[in-house]
C-alpha cells in the first residue's frame, strides 16, 4: 500500500462500527493475519471511543478523521480529532490486578501497540499516532500472566 | 448497529441471556440496562450466552465486570458461555478468562 486509506466518521459512537468494518475489509485484502488484524481493530475502536468519550465528551456531531498505512508487516494508524486537548501524561493503563469496570481502553492500545503517540502541539485537538510491526510476530501479543516486558 | 437480548428461565433460579450483535461503546448501555435488573433479584445463577457475539470492547468487557462483582457480593453464580475468537482474545488481553468462570457451551455452564 503506497497510500494510506482515509475515512472521516461522525463522532457518534454509533459509526465506530463502520471504521471496524473499513479495517477489518482491509487487513482481509491485505492477508493481515486475522489474530493480529483483530487485536489492531480493537486499538483503533478503544482510541476512537476515548475521543468520543473525553475530547468531544459525548458530542456526536465533531468529526474523526482516520489514516491507515500498511506496509512491509507494519500498520500504522493516525486519528485526529478537533475536541478538548487532555493531558496526555495522565493517559496511564491500569493494574489490572484490581478487577473494575473501566479503564480497559488504554491498556489494550499500550498492550498491543509498539509505538503510541499524542501530539497536541496544535491549536485544536489531538493526533493520535499508533504503529505495530507484525512481521515476527507467532504468539498472542498477551498471554495469560504474560505482559510485555 | 443493533444488538438483540432476551433471557431464559431455567429451573433452580437459573437465567440465561441470549446476546446477539456486536458490544460497543453504542451497545453495551442496552447490555447494562438489560442484565442490571436481573441483579436485583435474587437468581442462583446467570449464565451469559455470548456465541452471537462477534465483537466486544472494553465498556462491554466493564459491563461483564459489573455482572462478575454483583457474583462476588451475592455469592450466586455468573457465567460466560460461548466466547468466540474475537471475544476470547479481548478476554484474554485483560486477563480475565482465569477471573470469569468461562464455559462453551451453555449445558457445561448449567
Amino acid at each position: 500500500m503506497n497510500q494510506p486509506i482515509k475515512l472521516v466518521i461522525p463522532s457518534d459512537a454509533k459509526f465506530l462500527s463502520l471504521s471496524r468494518k473499513v479495517l477489518q475489509q482491509l487487513f482481509a485484502c491485505q492477508e493481515v493475519p486475522s489474530e493480529i488484524a483483530r487485536k489492531l481493530v480493537l486499538c483503533v475502536d478503544e482510541a476512537c471511543s476515548n475521543i468520543i468519550k473525553y475530547s468531544y465528551e459525548g458530542d456526536p456531531n465533531q468529526t474523526i478523521e482516520l489514516s491507515f498505512w500498511l506496509k512491509d508487516d507494519q500498520f500504522t494508524v493516525k486519528i485526529r480529532d478537533y475536541g478538548k486537548q487532555c493531558d496526555t501524561s495522565t493517559f496511564k493503563p491500569r493494574c489490572l490486578d484490581d478487577v473494575k469496570p473501566g479503564g480497559l481502553g488504554t491498556y489494550f492500545i499500550h498492550e498491543i501497540m509498539d509505538q503510541v503517540s499524542y501530539c497536541t502541539e496544535r491549536e485544536q485537538g489531538t493526533l493520535l499516532t499508533m504503529t505495530k510491526h507484525f512481521k515476527n510476530e507467532t504468539a498472542p501479543a498477551a498471554q495469560q500472566g504474560q505482559g510485555k516486558p | 448497529m443493533s444488538i438483540e437480548l432476551r433471557s431464559e428461565e431455567g429451573q433452580g433460579g437459573v437465567v440465561t441471556v441470549h446476546i446477539e450483535g456486536e458490544i460497543d461503546m453504542s451497545t453495551s448501555p442496552k447490555v447494562r440496562e438489560f442484565l442490571t435488573p436481573l441483579f436485583e433479584k435474587n437468581r442462583k445463577a446467570i449464565v451469559v450466552d455470548l456465541s452471537g457475539v462477534p465483537y466486544i470492547d472494553s465498556s462491554g468487557i466493564a459491563t461483564l465486570v459489573e455482572g462478575l462483582q454483583w457474583s462476588h457480593s451475592s455469592k450466586n453464580k455468573f457465567r460466560l458461555v460461548g466466547l468466540t475468537p474475537t471475544v476470547k482474545d479481548v478476554f484474554e488481553i485483560a486477563r480475565l478468562l482465569s477471573v470469569f468462570e468461562v464455559f462453551d457451551s451453555r449445558e457445561e455452564a448449567l
